[in-house]
């Protein structure tokens, strides 16, 4: 289970670089049966409080990421194992709160249009994490599984089960990276088996929810 | 030969020329520096300024005391007792300097004082003179004999000491490795050479410019000169400004140890603005701050569009719309600094001049060669246009006892002459088949960027010979590798090989060669495929383990290197930044096309980033040709062989290869099938020639001047 992870993780960051979307990127690592990020180990950042510029930076400085992304958004893919059961992961995806380099001095984006997503002067950047924590469990304000928009601290919308990191990745390419996903359609194909059992509750599953297959 | 630098000491004009005029006339008996308002000495109670000092191998180092006034009652020796205990306690902290636990060499310290007419309380032990005569008695006896201490000790005063290289090579095991080679390089001290001297400490008011191409340390030059000013005249407001926004985080840096030196403290950054010329919605600029200050739009690099389509000229074109607009500019700083001015148009420095209050101090230095676009600099009058009365605003001059007002660096300290003179060679495109690519109007260029005729006279339609030598391209640079070890030329069949030798050597580079990350550069020329085409190679590396990245398209702007990566650059990112082994991929590229100017220039840049070695890759017919253009730089041992061309052939030049804008590509990509299309069916028959209208015919023939 930890290999295939692992592995999906490599081959994301691999394809994410041989398509020019990934400027930099760190190695994951697997320590004590955990998937962390090399050179960092703490799975959920204590950032509680600060202000979302701040956050970022601080993650960025501090190479904590998988992935840094051409527009400069920071993703992060970390599981956390007990005797072999998933105990924990979070999946983020931070959006560089400054998309000015590349709305102003986009000459070098504009020339290509796999940026066209990024480069638009409307959009605003939100950052996107998918949690596992049945640890915190609780029936529709805790779901085990759950997407949080923007930081919101209450946010989090059930999902149907713990998903990989190839469905996570579909999931930021198709809607923030469209043109580019679409461009390199062949070579971003990440196969989005699901590897883990549904742990949505009857309660969560009437309200609005993401399920995947 | 004595250099005399004169430095700002406008309290004291009469008795300070005086001096110099005094050395100027002893200048060929002695090896060193006089500076004159220099140095300023960082002490707990701020800066400290020197009147005059001299250092020369033949008497060591002695600083003067100038008076000004009539006054001689002053206590002259207790101002000697200072400035001797000032300099020893800077000398003292350098152990190069020490012997046990006293400083190695002796301080001499000497008043001059031309206006008194005479010394009250004269005393052997500090020396103190009224006329030249006097001083010449008191130098003639000094000898110094510890020449070996010079070099290091110009460094200290230069305070360049703190600069060389930071970055550790004790993990180095190997001396032979290139890693050790870095090593021995990093280690040879560097000094200022005169010109470089002049430009850091003189500065008149009005307009300075100093040119000097790629790797002649105007970057460290102007950073230099801002902490001085800056330390001499901290009330000033100062602007640094650039076009590379990398460029903001080292000047920041170099400021910063520089004021160091001269004052103990950090600067006043309130004082010191250090801008990129545009800067961003919310990052200050130049520009941004002018459009605010004197309240007209501001237009970023997509509102920019509106007013050109031509790429490259964005900001020549906002620059100018903000300077029609502009009906009365409000003067805001003191002094100026533009670096890499070549990236800028007139206008832009229209502006700077306008925004300097009345003593209209502007520094602008730049690298003609190094501009990525075939705009050349026009003469100062031109740029800086005239008054109402016609006449030019600026004129440049340099003055015998004058500081000077236009200083060429003519010293290359980052490439070696192999890499320098096949630069040129395949910028000129002086070995291409077909005719050269560009040529500089003025031949006079050649001898300031450092070149000696070998053959000539150096004019229009004569066979000349340009090379460089061991004055201009110092030879350390060159001897601690073979020659096909500095530069080499890679074709490849195709990009997968090309990929295999790239992510190979470097492997190689870092495992067996002893370098670091950051001493790798891998520069791709178009601009427009840097992020796709290095894919490829990025991806081969991370697999095996070596992680990389692409410069500067991440969110910070203003840095470079990061850590454990190597770094993959596009051209624009790679301008102003250096590393020791420099890949430059797909260099086929700048062989030949639409633009050539453009493209020579790009492969001008991308191959002077390199300070040790230089890999130039590229595959299939371009790569073969552009290879043996340098094949031609090293058989004629790296000497240029040309015939300059003439006016009428320069013009053909510039537009034959000149920038275009997108529509003008399309339309002459149309037309150019169109021809295709039409000689095809002529070939083969399915178009007879007596078919065609006549008069079309004919038209064509007078068009094309047939």
């Amino acid at each position: 289970m930890i290999n295939t992870l692992y592995t999906q993780i490599l081959n994301i960051t691999s394809k994410l670089i041989l398509t020019g979307l990934s400027v930099q990127q760190n190695y994951p690592s697997i320590k004590e049966g955990s998937i962390y990020i090399s050179g960092n180990k703490n799975l959920s950042v204590a950032l509680k409080n600060i202000s979302y510029d701040k956050i970022y930076s601080i993650l960025e400085e501090e190479n904590n990421y998988n992935i840094k992304m051409i527009d400069g958004a920071l993703i992060q893919l970390m599981y956390s194992f007990e005797n072999n059961v998933l105990k924990k992961y979070r999946l983020a995806f931070f959006p560089s709160p400054n998309l000015e380099e590349f709305q102003n001095n986009s000459e070098i984006y504009e020339m290509d249009e796999i940026y066209a997503d990024i480069i638009d002067k409307n959009i605003i950047t939100t950052p996107i994490r998918f949690d596992y924590d049945p640890e915190n469990y609780s029936s529709i304000d805790h779901p085990k599984s759950h997407l949080t928009i923007g930081q919101y601290t209450n946010c989090r919308i059930p999902v149907y089960a713990p998903i990989t990191p190839n469905i996570f990745i579909n999931f930021i390419l198709r809607n923030f990276y469209n043109t580019a996903f679409i461009k390199f359609t062949e070579t971003l194909n990440f196969k989005s088996s699901a590897l883990f059992e549904n742990c949505i509750d009857d309660k969560e599953k009437k309200i609005l929810y993401l399920a995947s297959c | 030969m004595l250099n005399i630098v004169r430095g700002d000491l406008k309290n004291k004009p009469v008795s300070s020329k005086q001096l110099a005029n005094f050395f100027e006339s002893i200048k060929s008996d002695l090896n060193g520096t006089l500076y004159i308002g220099y140095p300023i000495i960082g002490t707990s109670k701020g800066g400290f300024q020197i009147d005059a000092l001299l250092i020369t191998r033949e008497k060591g180092l002695i600083a003067f005391h100038i008076e000004e006034g009539i006054d001689n009652n002053i206590d002259y020796k207790d101002i000697q007792d200072e400035i001797y205990t000032k300099i020893n306690s800077k000398l003292l902290q350098y152990k190069e300097l020490t012997q046990k636990r006293q400083l190695a060499i002796n301080i001499s310290i000497a008043t001059f004082a031309p206006a008194w007419t005479i010394v009250i309380e004269k005393d052997d032990e500090y020396p103190c003179f009224i006329n030249t005569s006097q001083l010449n008695q008191f130098l003639i006896p000094i000898s110094w004999d510890k020449k070996e201490y010079y070099e290091f000790l110009l460094s200290v005063l230069q305070s360049i000491t703190t600069i060389r290289k930071n970055k550790s090579r004790a993990y180095v095991k190997k001396d032979n490795s290139r890693g050790g080679t870095l090593k021995n390089l990093e280690e040879s001290i560097a000094n200022l050479d005169r010109q470089q001297s002049s430009a850091v400490i003189e500065t008149a008011d009005g307009v300075q410019r100093i040119r000097g191409l790629a790797g002649s340390g105007k970057t460290i030059i102007l950073a230099l000169k801002v902490a001085y000013l800056h330390s001499k005249h901290p009330n000033w407001l100062i602007g640094v400004t650039f076009n590379t926004r990398s460029l903001k985080d080292q000047f920041k840096n170099f400021i910063r140890i520089f004021t160091y030196e001269h004052i103990n403290e950090e600067p006043n950054w309130d004082n010191i603005d250090i801008l990129h010329a545009w800067g961003t919605n919310s990052s200050q600029g130049i520009y941004f701050n002018l459009c605010k200050d004197h309240d007209v739009e501001y237009l970023d690099f997509r509102d920019s569009k509106r007013l050109t389509s031509i790429y490259g000229q964005e900001f020549d074109a906002v620059c100018q719309k903000a300077l029609n607009e502009i009906k009365k500019f409000t003067p805001k700083y003191d002094l100026i600094v533009i670096d890499e001015a070549q990236d800028f148009s007139k206008d832009f420095l229209r502006i700077c001049y306008h925004i300097l209050k009345n003593k209209k101090r502007l520094v602008y230095a730049y690298d003609e060669l190094q501009s990525l676009s075939t705009k050349t600099m026009d003469s100062p009058e031109i740029i800086f246009g005239n008054d109402e009365n016609d006449i030019p605003l600026v004129k440049l001059k340099n003055e015998a006892d004058q500081p000077k007002a236009d200083i060429v660096l003519d010293t290359c300290y980052r490439n070696s002459l192999e890499i320098l003179t096949s630069a040129h060679a395949l910028g000129f495109g002086i070995y291409r088949d077909q005719s050269l690519v560009q040529m500089f109007d003025h031949e006079q260029l050649w001898e300031d960027i450092g070149y000696k005729i070998y053959e000539g006279p150096l004019e229009p339609n004569v066979q000349v010979e340009l090379g460089r030598d061991t004055t201009t391209s110092p030879q350390f640079l060159s001897n601690h590798s073979s020659v096909d070890d500095l530069i080499s030329f890679k074709t490849f069949n195709d990009n997968s090989e090309q990929v295999k030798y790239v992510v190979d050597s470097i492997i190689k580079n870092i495992e067996e060669d002893e370098l670091k990350f950051d001493d790798i550069m891998v520069i791709n020329p178009n601009p427009l495929t840097t992020k796709s085409v290095v894919g490829a190679f990025r991806e081969k590396l991370f697999e095996y383990g070596f992680n990389s990245n692409l410069a500067g398209v991440s969110t910070s702007p203003d840095t470079f290197y990061t850590g454990e990566a190597i770094t993959f650059t596009g051209i624009y990112r790679a301008k102003g930044n250096e590393a020791s082994m420099v890949y430059i991929i797909n260099a086929q590229y700048c062989y030949e096309g639409m633009e050539l100017s453009k493209k020579r220039n790009i492969l001008f840049t991308a191959m002077t980033r390199s300070k040790a070695w230089l890999r130039v890759c590229g595959c299939g017919e371009g790569m073969k040709s552009l290879s043996q253009e340098f094949d031609r730089v090293k058989k004629n041992n790296f000497k240029l062989k040309f015939r300059y061309p003439t006016k009428d052939e320069r013009a053909h030049m510039n537009i034959v290869n000149r920038d275009m804008s997108l529509e003008e590509k399309n339309i002459l990509q149309k037309n150019t099938k169109n021809i295709d299309v039409l000689l095809e069916d002529l070939k083969s028959g399915k178009t007879k020639k007596e078919d065609l209208p006549k008069k079309q015919i004919d038209e064509l023939k007078t068009y094309l001047g047939l």
